[in-house]
């Protein structure tokens, strides 16, 4: 227990206590089913949506039911897991907990959800491509593959973030 | 208190990053098959504790898990469970830990197997919740005669939880718990390490 509040006293510990408290409540606040009715679904129907025209810019033909997306080719449905919200929180919780200006965690949070936002619509598009090339590489491309690349590119974003945003002034 | 330290060590952390990430899929490659029938006799280790009789079983099978129960018919079904949905977040922890200068000194390694063992942890009990949750909602009757709406609740709870939130963010949490001179000096706060 003392090791425990030790460690909490530290930088490190107290960023590793607020991140872990923000993101607690953020993936409680999403699990409940109003904002997953209203803000999850309509949201991973927009990243279905965006998925959709970049197949179409290569003649897809791909359409959009709610969420799952469809060409003559191949289907993918979009869950709660593989919309990119989760990389966003992890992100924007490691923003959040970070000491520093909340005029600079404000544009770290809107360029982070942006670019993973560019980063999941490239994961759908080309998981949708090996679902339809090569079928038998779809679920080790979609769970080993994509879900470690998403949380490292989260990760990276978090220290770019930091480095050159966060603590842009103390650089020599 | 800021560093005035170059961005250095962040780029040549970004540039071993690669190099690392194929490190981390090696290692996750080659113990995965031990790695898995170990998480599954932990898990049914944990699901048989407070049970009588003992009946809940998880078989680890190939890269999958076999999750169901012993006291039911022969020819109930048993749920196929994916285990690199679980544990496929040692492979980016690795490569964050393997990217860092000198991981393993000055006790980094004692830190690092405090840390693998949190995360195996988290994948014992993940795996456990998804039996749990099979048990609770999936197994007709005798779920209803066995668990109350508060359990399903509960264990539904835990299920997402350990699928999400803690899947995908324990990896960085641990990495900046276990290595946190490192990780702040990386963006600039406290000191430098030797490269």
């Amino acid at each position: 227990m003392h090791a425990i509040r030790a460690f909490l006293a530290t930088p490190a510990g107290r960023f590793v206590g607020i991140y872990s408290l923000v993101l607690s409540v953020s993936f409680l606040v999403l699990a409940s089913k109003p904002v997953n009715d209203r803000i999850v679904n309509p949201y991973t129907t927009m990243v279905a949506h965006e998925a959709r025209v970049v197949l179409n810019l290569f003649g897809e033909g791909a359409t959009v039911s709610k969420q799952v997306l469809s060409s003559p080719r191949f289907s993918v449905a979009i869950f709660n897991g593989c919309n990119g919200l989760e990389a966003i929180l992890v992100f924007v919780c490691g923003v959040v907990a970070f000491p520093a200006p909340w005029r600079r965690k404000l544009t770290g949070i809107l360029l982070g959800f942006l670019a993973i936002q560019v980063f999941n619509v490239v994961r759908v598009v080309s998981l949708f491509y090996v679902g339809a090339l090569r079928p038998q590489w779809f679920s080790v491309s979609h769970v080993f593959v994509w879900q470690s690349l998403v949380i490292l590119f989260g990760v990276v974003l978090w220290l770019v973030w930091v480095r050159r945003y966060a603590l842009a002034d103390t650089r020599p | 208190m800021p560093s005035q330290t170059p961005v250095l060590e962040l780029r040549v952390f970004l540039r071993r990053l690669p190099l690392a990430l194929v490190g981390a899929v090696i290692v996750w490659a080659l113990a995965t098959p031990v790695y898995s029938r170990m998480m599954c006799t932990s898990a049914q280790f944990l699901a048989r504790i407070f049970e009588v009789p003992p009946a809940s079983a998880v078989v680890a099978q190939g890269r999958d898990a076999l999750l169901g129960r012993t006291d039911m018919r022969v020819d109930s079904g048993w749920l196929k469970f994916p285990l690199t949905q679980i544990h496929f977040n040692l492979v980016p922890f690795l490569a964050l830990v393997l990217a860092l200068p000198h991981p393993l000194a000055g006790g980094g390694w004692r830190r690092l197997l405090l840390s693998l063992a949190i995360l195996a942890a988290s994948h014992a009990l993940s795996l456990l919740w998804q039996l749990k949750c099979l048990e609770a909602f999936s197994m007709g009757p005798w779920s209803r005669a066995n668990y109350s709406d508060v359990a399903r609740n509960v264990y539904g709870t835990l299920r997402y939880f350990f699928d999400i939130p803690v899947t995908f963010a324990l990896p960085l949490l641990l990495w900046v718990g276990t290595y946190p001179q490192q990780v702040f000096a990386l963006v600039g706060l406290g000191a430098p390490v030797r490269r």
